[in-house]
């Protein structure tokens, strides 16, 4: 079994088991070559959005509602307007009011047309609902202070019971009604009756969710700039710029060819930057009325307030089993607050719900989510996309029928485990399956039995305790959006490469795996291929760079482009060596003769310009439509309770994962330490509050939301399998941006049922829920 | 930021009277890493700031076993985090140290800054209280010393009136036998404010406390001692039973409230666990 093993605690070693023999030279693909963004990014040449400073460039902020719902009955901006320095004040009466979509996917079932730049009504204590672009951050903040409003204040919803309640206020007057922003989704396969008339042992639970923020460590900013042709350029810290560039034409009133979204580098966005967010509108529109440069940049407490949220909700589960561990059947009511608009709700629900009918195969599920409107801030797009929801209630209950039954729960796990050919959640059959083999592999590398034999019967004031928990997800966010990844590759004439893409770089390295991706196909070195990125004029359309699918969908769309090029390139050589194209091929930048025959070229000699010949022009497109591939995971940790204190230490977390092939073992290792990190401040800590009395945010920053930091993380041996290849990715490359968050939660709550025989079906486990439980006064 | 004016005085003189000139509008800078922030996030208002970091001998920390400690007001928390005397005879005060903030924080903040924000959770006050410090103080009327468990009135108040400089602080030398604890309750391990804090410095005498100071953060509008658990255990032999009384009384002094960082009851219970954990703690350093 092909194995990437990579020990934190080892200072990031990488064993790489079973490699087939693979030496140094060997391609790129593989190996944790040095990232393509590393000189840039080390010596801070890195350009981010905030860098970006114009001539003459103004500063816009947005003044924030402070009640939760209401009718703005009057706004006066006079004498904001009055302050010297203030060069423009937008509000509901002088924006365009175009209802738009808070995600501007094409053809998307994920989104809801819900929303206006400024609306004559406010939804959420913390609402933007005026503008002000002055010649310093201080006056337009100054400014904000002087614009005076009325309110109308309306009957408001904080929690999902009340939005629920018969004859609750509206947040919107659209959608089905109960402040449903969609109808329900229902998902039902089998007969769930006849599934629990079959079972031996039914086990219902409730379940409630906290709301985790992404805390990015950019905070949401623009900078926007009209040309003399009437022509917008933007720079904008987004995953999405082509849907930015999109709904921004849209909304103008301009074509696509008269806006340009600028992307170069990213301090992070994990989902929650595929929103259009009201600042992009407003940057825009105050640089066209004063006709100067316009920045925008959010406060930390504005990407609480202006940002998205996980979904917060409540899940009931039930599930039948028999003695021998199998599923009979499931059911399941999810219900998610997605706040005060749609955003990414009807796209979470869906995935959550339909995610329910998988990762432990069952053939008779009933299901059904629902995604509710409250006056409470925009939950939104997130790492796990409404998987993280319910695959934490769903791995409890494993967990909890495990011990019912008196299986182990990595043999129950087992039995149920979502095999080949099995219907995902997607709808399609499933092409290789890595969920056995990440549970077999963690449990032999943890010494599972013995481990847990290890904490039965303790008292003492700090107890121990192992857990596990599994996940699946999708690479691609088919079928709830139709995919295109694009690439465009041109080889140089002096056999150098340069990739163009669409793809945002989040920071996640995702560039450098495209490179390689490229490098590898084209048979040249690494160093070789250059990326361009991040401009709408130049690149080619890309989605955006959500749903684990860049190195997936895009890096098959640039694997497809340089394998055209390998083509054209043979070609040219053909030529030169007076041989066939077809007996020739590319090996570590020469072009050798398949069978070893003749004389060879170097890359650079095929194509670069000879007396009597001209250079080669080469360029090529990749174009791919996935529909879906899954990766799995099983996170096998152990957790210390402070049975005085209630708090939680994660002591050590061994992540199995299986993506098919791993293209650069340090990212992707990156990619889940940091999931790991984000899911055990998720589960144990993290929680924006809004205070349920009169929906303002209780913690909208760093003071009293607090993630784990490097003292609070435990070591981490990562263990990457390549068992299950998808043949649709770039070397059976399946996607890792999301799935290291979804598994570690319930591994979290299995461990600390392991250690204190407290189960907790909620999250964050706080140290107060933990007191709470063991005095028995929760 | 909004425009200030910016003051450097080189005298202490010079500082009062510049205070004295702008009576409302006036503050202090010296770490500046509660007042930028503030200034910056417009919860201060300020049109004067009045840097004390041209005045000379502010910056000394000094420590004799007979007089104890002397610590200038711009003497930094990194400073005597790193201080080795600190660390061997001021161990709750090293410990409240090395847990504030984090490392580039402490690196600018000073001690008597973190004493005159008199933030309710602020690390070093209870053990500078448990360890009887005395702030000095220079104003119009000249110099007066006060104890710091008598400087504090509420959040963010002081006995100091706002023309008045604290100028330094002295912390008595540890009669032998005596250990010293500090232990910050939080949600995570660095850059974190105390949801409880509790110091003790205590004295045994043979195998009896002869002298006990218990003093909890972040459960009353200004860190308080908890007299009742004291006299639980001062003339008596630490016996288990005995120290969990004293948390008991801990709990029962201590006037916590409900926020976002934790209901009141499970700062109640904190108090209780800490209090005994942070007495043990001093109990094995004092044997």
């Amino acid at each position: 079994m092909n194995a990437s093993v990579i020990d934190t605690t080892a200072k990031g070693a990488v064993e790489t088991e079973g490699r087939d023999g693979r030496g140094e030279d060997d391609g790129t693909i593989g190996r944790s070559v040095k990232r393509q963004d590393l000189l840039e990014k080390a010596t801070g040449h890195a350009k981010f959005a905030g860098d970006i400073v114009l001539p003459g460039m103004l500063h816009g902020k947005i003044k924030r509602s402070d009640v939760a719902h209401a009718r703005i009955r009057r706004i006066d901006t006079s004498k904001a307007l009055a302050l010297p320095g203030v060069k423009a004040v937008l509000t509901h009466e002088n924006v365009p009011r175009v209802l738009h979509y808070g995600s501007p996917h094409p053809r998307s079932a994920s989104v809801t047309r819900d929303q206006y730049i400024f609306d004559n009504k406010v939804r959420y204590w913390g609402e933007g609902i005026a503008a002000v672009a002055a010649i310093s951050e201080e006056i337009a903040e100054e400014a904000l202070d002087l614009i005076e409003v009325e309110y109308e204040e309306l009957p408001a919803v904080f929690t999902l019971d009340e939005a629920t309640a018969a004859d609750a206020p509206q947040v919107h007057d659209r959608g089905p009604g109960g402040n449903q922003v969609i109808d329900p989704i229902r998902v039902s396969r089998g007969d769930v009756d006849s599934g629990f008339a079959e079972a031996d042992l039914i086990l219902e639970g409730e379940f409630e969710f906290g709301r985790p923020t992404a805390c990015y460590m950019e905070p949401n900013i623009c900078v926007s700039q009209w040309d003399g042709n009437d022509k917008l350029t933007m720079w904008s810290s987004t995953q999405t710029a082509f849907m930015v560039r999109g709904i921004l034409a849209e909304v103008l009133g301009v074509p696509l060819n008269r806006v340009r979204v600028l992307v170069d580098h990213m301090g992070g966005g994990f989902g929650a930057k595929q929103d259009l967010f009201q600042h992009e509108f407003l940057c825009a529109l105050l640089a066209r009325e004063t006709r100067r440069p316009v920045r925008m940049e959010f406060s930390r407490k504005e990407t609480f307030l202006g940002g998205r949220s996980r979904h917060p909700g409540t899940m009931y589960l039930k599930q039948g089993f028999r003695r021998d561990g199998t599923i009979t059947a499931r059911q399941a009511r999810i219900t998610l607050n997605t706040g005060a608009y749609g955003s990414h709700g009807p796209g979470v629900t869906t995935v959550g719900t339909t995610a329910l009918t998988s990762l432990y195969r069952c053939n008779n599920v009933d299901l059904e989510g629902r995604c509710i409107y409250t006056n409470t801030p925009i939950a939104g797009a997130f790492r796990g996309y409404g998987v993280v929801q319910v695959y934490y209630g769903l791995d409890i209950q494993l967990d909890e029928a495990a011990e019912a039954l008196g299986m182990d729960p990595v043999e129950l796990k087992l039995r149920n485990a979502v095999r080949e050919g099995d219907l995902a959640p997607s709808g399609h059959p499933i092409i290789g399956h890595g969920l056995e083999d990440c549970l077999r592999r963690g449990a032999e590398e943890v010494n599972w039995g013995p481990v847990r034999q290890a904490t039965r019967n303790q008292d003492g004031v700090y107890r121990r305790g192992w857990g596990v928990g599994c996940e699946m997800h999708g690479s691609s966010a088919y079928p709830g959006i139709k995919e295109q990844g694009n690439a465009t590759v041109k080889m140089n004439e002096d056999g150098t490469v340069t990739l163009l893409t669409g793809a945002a770089g989040l920071g996640t390295g995702a560039h450098t795996a495209l490179a390689q991706i490229v490098a590898e196909e084209l048979g040249v070195a690494f160093e070789d291929v250059s990326v361009v990125h991040g401009d709408t004029d130049i690149v080619p359309w890309d989605i955006g760079a959500f749903a684990s699918h860049t190195t997936f969908m895009v890096g098959r769309a640039a694997q497809q482009a340089a394998a055209d090029i390998r083509q054209q390139l043979l070609a040219q050589a053909a030529l030169r060596l007076e041989r066939d194209a077809a007996d020739l091929a590319v090996r570590r930048g020469r072009i050798v003769a398949v069978d070893g025959s003749g004389s060879s070229l170097s890359v650079r000699e095929a194509v670069s310009p000879t007396p009597g010949i001209p250079a080669a022009h080469l360029i090529a497109n990749g174009t791919y439509t996935p529909t879906k591939s899954y990766s799995f995971a099983a996170h096998f940790v152990e957790v210390e309770v402070d049975t005085e204190t209630g708090q939680i230490r994660v002591l050590q977390v061994v992540p199995v994962h299986e993506f098919g092939k791993v293209i650069h073992p340090v990212a992707a290792a990156g990619q889940i330490e940091g999931g790991i990190q984000q899911g055990i401040g998720h589960t144990l800590s993290e929680d924006y509050v809004v205070d349920t009395s009169n929906g303002r945010s209780l913690n909208a920053g760093f003071v009293d939301y607090k993630m784990p930091l490097a003292m609070d993380m435990p070591p981490i041996r990562t263990i990457m399998l390549e068992t299950a290849p998808d043949p649709g990715g770039p070397f059976g490359a399946k996607g890792i941006g999301e799935d290291p968050i979804i598994a570690i939660g319930p591994a979290i709550a299995n461990a600390v049922y392991d250690a204190i025989g407290v189960r907790f079906h909620c999250y964050p486990i706080t140290p107060e829920r933990v007191i709470n439980a063991l005095a028995g006064t929760d | 930021m909004k425009r200030v004016d910016y003051h450097e005085p080189t005298t202490l003189e010079e500082a009062v009277q510049l205070m004295t000139r702008y009576p409302d509008t006036a503050s202090f800078f010296a770490g500046g890493t509660d007042l930028l922030v503030e200034l910056r996030e417009q919860t201060r208002r300020a049109d004067h700031v009045v840097n004390l970091k041209r005045i000379p001998d502010l910056g000394m920390l000094t420590f004799d076993p007979r007089a104890g400690v002397h610590c200038g007001a711009l003497v930094t928390v990194r400073t005597l985090e790193n201080a080795p005397f600190i660390r061997a005879h001021y161990a709750g005060l090293w410990q409240a140290a090395r847990e504030l903030a984090s490392i580039p924080v402490r690196e600018r903040a000073t001690l008597a800054g973190n004493v005159c924000r008199a933030s309710p959770s602020a690390d070093t006050l209870p053990p500078l209280i448990a360890d009887q410090a005395v702030a000095h103080v220079y104003g119009p009327a000249g110099r007066r010393d006060v104890t710091l468990e008598d400087f504090f009135l509420g959040p963010g108040r002081t006995v100091l009136s706002h023309e008045e400089v604290l100028t330094g602080f002295s912390i008595p030398a540890p009669e032998p036998g005596t250990g010293k604890s500090y232990i910050k309750h939080g949600r995570r391990k660095a850059m974190e404010l105390a949801t409880v804090g509790v110091a003790v410095t205590l004295t045994l005498d043979g195998d009896s406390v002869r002298d006990l100071r218990i003093v909890l953060g972040a459960v009353a509008p200004t860190p308080i001692r908890a007299p009742e658990a004291e006299q639980v255990l001062i003339g008596k032999r630490p016996e288990p039973a005995l120290i969990e009384q004293a948390a008991e009384a801990a709990i029962a002094g201590s006037r916590p409230i409900s926020d976002v960082r934790s209901s009141a009851d499970y700062r109640r219970r904190m108090v209780g666990v800490q209090t005994r954990r942070a007495l043990q703690q001093a109990l094995e350093a004092a044997r």
